[in-house]
């Protein structure tokens, strides 16, 4: 069984002063961390499927995920809905089709506002806190002291949070879709006069169960590697109270644009497998 | 933690009173503190000028791990890109469903000008330069380097603050330039290079309904939301406590509020500046 030592996954570093040695750590440096990121994945996977499993730590990573990201994801959703069903009518209206106002709102919420928000409030909201959190206790050796009593890391602190973030966006990503057709019918026959039934009838016209399915899955598929990378980050800190704050940025950064990445790979594939 | 006090009178009624009374005054401290930035900012032109300069480079190439990724530009480009790129995918393949994929050039000029650009830019605003300053404004404040500027006289709002939101200011024209670019690119590329359409009459719809117009109000949009993320970022950095960790939280929380500002911001300008009629024409 894998226990990791004091930096096992290439956080702490012996930079030498020889230009030779800096100059390679230049390009050292983000082979090792992408390294080091599979490395620690890898042992999270195969620690998923090992007993024992930190039912308090997944219980409680998940209720305070679910608590943080809750207020920001209606915060958020709402304006984004209207945005694009503001913008998406102004091209129906031009059409002289402004009853499939609600095809355009399911499209836009199902296939995009959903899991794109959910992203956002995941990375920004949930991956932040892990991130702070797994790097204050790793500058304050917690981890290390864990490793020397026997407990593996990954399995007590990184397998519970990342299931947890894969769990909350999966259940986040269902919120948004809901309050995003909420708000876009609240906003098309409140404020832009659309008759309420055309809107319902139009819900479902391009947009069905499969679509909603693949929503779901890309949702947890971003929460997992949110959750990942928050881990990673947190993990790998070095460098002291700097080093945390420096960490939750670079995984704010890291994660939206692995998140973006991997929505427009995900939305290629969803088009094939729908078509 | 409990600490023995004597006892007061109408408990409840005063903590209920301080659980309302709480989020008002952090509202008001909040206003007061970009009031103060604002009102700061000729101090940043007259007396920080290298501070400034020096910021001005540090935002626009990134600090840190971001540089050896590209930096700041390369974040936005990249975003951006995959945003473009969805146009590509997602706006062809629904047009061709109705039979006018020939459309997805207009999809282009109209939904990455109107929505994908502002909104991408300025997540990655918030994710580039506005968590990088909470950190490090954050780290400054728990080692008490904010409190010995005070001593030695500076204006650390001046300094710190209102220095971050000029920076920031001036380094969203070429990020959003960039991101423009890279949005239209990306769903040029995908489209005419990856479904095949040829790009004679993805160019000439692009062309078409790409308004000069809604370009520079897209950018003013950039433009106010820079300075509204610099603000928020840059308060939750500069009030940050609790350690480490406290940091990392300040980033979390500040990342948060900006994304839910910019969002609101986004809207209102929005309908402000295209409101009913649209300004959109599809018959020319």
């Amino acid at each position: 069984m894998f226990v990791g030592g004091i930096g096992a996954y290439g956080g702490e570093e012996n930079a030498k002063e020889d230009p030779v040695m800096v100059a390679s750590n230049v390009i050292a440096k983000p082979v090792r961390g992408v390294g080091g990121f599979y490395a620690m994945a890898l042992d999270t996977f195969v620690a998923m499927v090992k007993p024992p499993f930190a039912w308090r730590e997944f219980i409680s990573q998940s209720w305070f995920v679910a608590r943080v990201s809750i207020v920001p994801t209606l915060m958020l959703t709402i304006p984004y809905t209207v945005l694009l069903t503001f913008t998406f009518n102004i091209l129906l209206t031009e059409f002289g089709a402004a009853d499939f106002s609600g095809t355009g709102a399911a499209l836009g919420t199902v296939r995009q506002i959903g899991p794109i928000v959910t992203v956002l409030v995941v990375a920004g909201a949930g991956a932040t806190a892990m991130c702070a959190d797994l790097g204050a206790r790793t500058i304050r050796e917690e981890l290390d002291a864990l490793r020397v009593m026997g407990v593996n890391p990954i399995q007590a602190l990184v397998v519970p949070r990342v299931l947890a973030a894969t769990l909350v966006s999966l259940a986040l990503s269902a919120t948004v879709i809901l309050v995003g057709l909420a708000g876009a019918y609240l906003f098309c026959v409140y404020i832009q006069h659309v008759s309420p039934g055309a809107f319902a009838a139009g819900l479902t016209l391009i947009i069905g169960a499969a679509d909603v399915t693949i929503a779901l899955l890309k949702a947890a598929l971003f929460g997992l590697s949110a959750g990942m990378i928050a881990c990673y980050k947190g993990i790998s800190v070095g460098g002291g109270p700097a080093g945390v704050g420096n960490a939750v940025n670079e995984t704010v950064v890291f994660t939206f644009m692995a998140l973006f990445a991997i929505n427009v790979v995900a939305t290629a594939v969803a088009v094939k497998v729908t078509m | 933690m409990t600490i023995s006090r004597p006892h007061s009178q109408f408990p409840w009624l005063k903590s209920r009173f301080r659980a309302v009374a709480g989020p008002w005054n952090r509202i008001g401290m909040q206003t007061k503190f970009y009031g103060n930035t604002l009102r700061s900012i000729h101090y940043a032109f007259t007396y920080y000028r290298i501070e400034l300069i020096r910021l001005i480079a540090q935002m626009g190439l990134g600090a840190g791990a971001l540089i050896i990724i590209g930096g700041t530009v390369a974040i936005v480009g990249f975003l951006t890109v995959t945003t473009g790129a969805l146009v590509a995918v997602q706006g062809y393949t629904d047009f061709s469903e109705i039979g006018v994929e020939a459309l997805t050039g207009f999809a282009s000029a109209f939904f990455n000008v109107r929505l994908i650009a502002p909104a991408t830019t300025a997540v990655a605003l918030s994710a580039t330069i506005g968590a990088g300053a909470t950190a490090q404004l954050g780290a400054m404040r728990i080692n008490e380097e904010i409190d010995a500027l005070e001593v030695m006289g500076i204006r650390s709002v001046a300094y710190l603050a209102s220095t971050r939101v000029v920076a920031g200011l001036l380094v969203v024209i070429p990020l959003y330039c960039v991101g423009v670019i890279a949005a239209f690119w990306a769903a040029k590329f995908g489209t005419t290079f990856i479904y095949g359409q040829s790009t004679g009459v993805y160019d000439h719809y692009f062309r078409t309904f790409l308004n000069p117009t809604d370009l520079m109000w897209s950018f003013i949009q950039c433009v106010v939301l820079a300075v509204v993320i610099m603000l928020v970022h840059t308060y939750y950095g500069y009030t940050a406590r609790g350690g480490p960790a406290g940091v990392g939280e300040a980033v979390g929380r500040a990342v948060r509020t900006s994304l839910i500002l910019a969002a609101f911001v986004l809207v209102m300008m929005s309908l402000a500046v295209y409101g009913q009629s649209g300004n959109f024409n599809l018959a020319g």
